[in-house]
């Protein structure tokens, strides 16, 4: 479904990401694990069009998406939940949610459907509706985040630590949400620097180090890799 | 008392004038973070875009009210593809002087236009007046007060029920995350730029039977509008609207009740006593981290 090939990304005169490939097959959970600045954001924002690609080449569904600007790839298929969530702080549950169908909605179409689906993966946002954005727990705003990005109906989904800032629990329970919406045959590619919780979720999964792929498998077999347990796992 | 209710109705008049003026400002503000410089001169031209249709072309005052505010809205949109696009990657304060660069142009393109000699811009509701309780109202005066409450309304509903004012929204609060949403952003930045254009060109064509159309009518309306925005609370709607009110009243009832000569130093001196004691204004931002 996504295919990046030897993607080359350079913020100024520093090389971010240098040639980096990396396949996601339809119906996948893919897992991007890397430690802090090793270049994983800024792939997602080259996938989503945020960054210019220097070299290489994206391509979705068969098509180069490389030069496209960002909302057509949002009308394509591909919906994101940023690192930082970057909820819209004085725009309601509701709003932030409906705001993310502009991608697909015609003229007087219902969303009610979606909006259902979104409040039935997480029922506390049902709650919160009128609630501003900037007065949710970190909890729910990640909910939100990842909501929003479903509301935009996608093909694949791109989710950027959705861990992040949260007590072990709640990052727990937003990552057996990921599993779900995973179940329901959505494609993810979901960035993470906690590499357990990425890994008990993934069925494949790709180490990013210093903007270049070191290590790419299934979920399971890198959990047993003695390199990853060793920088990641702790092990 | 006949009197005071007179001025209360002039002030808020002139007052809503300065509020349409400052929410275009406001707009603006929030969507690219531009302070827009150029302000008071965007309804100096929407009084001269009203001389042009309505004194000079002769048309009947919807048609020229109509052709003059797309004017404006045209304006609105060359200024975005003319000023803010080629600037837009550049620092903030790079596209900052470039408004004040395009206020000078614009007050020196009307003086080759139309000469230094003011003109008089006429009202649909020219001379008529009403009685109330003794005290004599122009009309005008109240038709000025009832657009302003129409446009506000207006825009209460586009910024809180359609997608577009909602996206308007969103783009102020977070451009990136608004790309992500597939929001189509430069759509709406030029969206803001026309919508504020608009919304000066009737502060301007209002503010013509007020006051005279003279090219150099720009400046002081930008200070008032920016007294407003002060006063009411940076990058706020609604203290945009109630300072602009605010600054009105005080103008009028100043000029009247204190001296005439002192009317500009009551408003300003009210902004730096906000500045000194409540610099976030009357409303604040609501959100104190903007993402």
């Amino acid at each position: 479904m996504l295919s990046c090939n030897d993607l080359v990304v350079a913020h100024g005169d520093i090389v971010a990401l240098q040639g980096v490939t990396l396949q996601v097959e339809a119906g996948e959970t893919v897992a991007l694990i890397g430690a802090n600045g090793a270049g994983k954001t800024t792939l997602l924002h080259a996938i989503s069009g945020l960054n210019r690609v220097s070299s290489g080449d994206i391509r979705f569904e068969r098509r180069s998406i490389a030069g496209w600007p960002t909302d057509a790839r949002v009308s394509a298929g591909i919906a994101q939940a940023p690192e930082g969530r970057r909820i819209f702080p004085g725009l309601s549950v509701e709003e932030n949610l409906t705001l993310a169908t502009v991608s697909w909605r015609r003229w007087r179409q219902s969303i009610a459907a979606d909006l259902d689906r979104v409040f039935g993966l997480f029922p506390r946002l049902k709650e919160r509706r009128r609630q501003l954005g900037w007065s949710l727990s970190g909890g729910e705003q990640q909910m939100l985040a990842i909501g929003r990005a479903l509301m935009a109906r996608p093909k694949l989904l791109l989710l950027d630590e959705p861990s992040l800032g949260l007590a072990p629990r709640l990052a727990e329970e937003v990552y057996e949400q990921v599993r779900c919406i995973g179940e329901t045959g959505l494609t993810i590619l979901v960035v993470e620097q906690n590499t357990v919780l990425a890994l008990s979720v993934a069925d494949r999964a790709y180490v990013l180090e210093t903007g270049r792929i070191v290590l790419e498998g299934p979920a399971d077999e890198l959990k047993h890799n003695a390199r990853v347990r060793e920088a990641y796992l702790g092990r | 008392m006949a009197d005071f209710v007179q001025l209360i109705i002039n002030g808020l008049a002139i007052g809503s004038v300065y509020a349409l003026a400052a929410i275009g400002f406001v707009i603006v503000y929030s969507a690219t973070g531009v302070v827009n410089f150029a302000a008071g001169q965007f309804v100096m031209f929407g009084t001269f875009a009203g001389v042009a249709t309505l004194v000079n072309a002769q048309l009947p005052w919807p048609f020229a009210y109509g052709a003059a505010l797309l004017i404006m809205a045209l304006f609105g949109a060359l200024f975005f593809v003319s000023v803010y696009l080629p600037l837009r990657r550049g620092s903030i304060v790079t596209i900052i002087i470039g408004t004040v660069a395009v206020s000078i142009t614009m007050q020196n393109a009307a003086l080759l236009s139309f000469g230094s000699w003011p003109f008089r811009l006429p009202s649909p509701v020219e001379d008529s007046a009403v009685s109330l309780g003794g005290a004599i109202i122009s009309l005008h005066a109240l038709a000025v007060v009832a657009v302003t409450a129409v446009m506000v309304a207006g825009l209460w509903l586009l910024f809180n029920r359609t997608s577009v004012g909602v996206g308007m929204r969103a783009v102020a609060q977070d451009v990136q995350a608004a790309r992500l949403m597939g929001l189509k952003v430069n759509r709406l930045l030029a969206f803001s730029w026309i919508l504020a254009a608009v919304l000066a060109g009737v502060a301007g064509l209002m503010l013509g039977p007020m006051w005279f159309a003279d090219v150099n009518m720009g400046d002081p309306i930008a200070l008032k509008a920016f007294a407003a925005t002060i006063i009411g609370g940076f990058g706020s709607l609604p203290g945009a609207i109630v300072g602009g009110l605010f600054v009105g009243l005080s103008e009028v009832l100043g000029a009247s009740y204190v001296s005439s000569a002192y009317k500009d130093l009551i408003s300003f001196g009210i902004m730096i006593a906000f500045l000194l004691v409540r610099p976030q204004g009357v409303f604040g931002e609501k959100i104190q981290d903007r993402g």
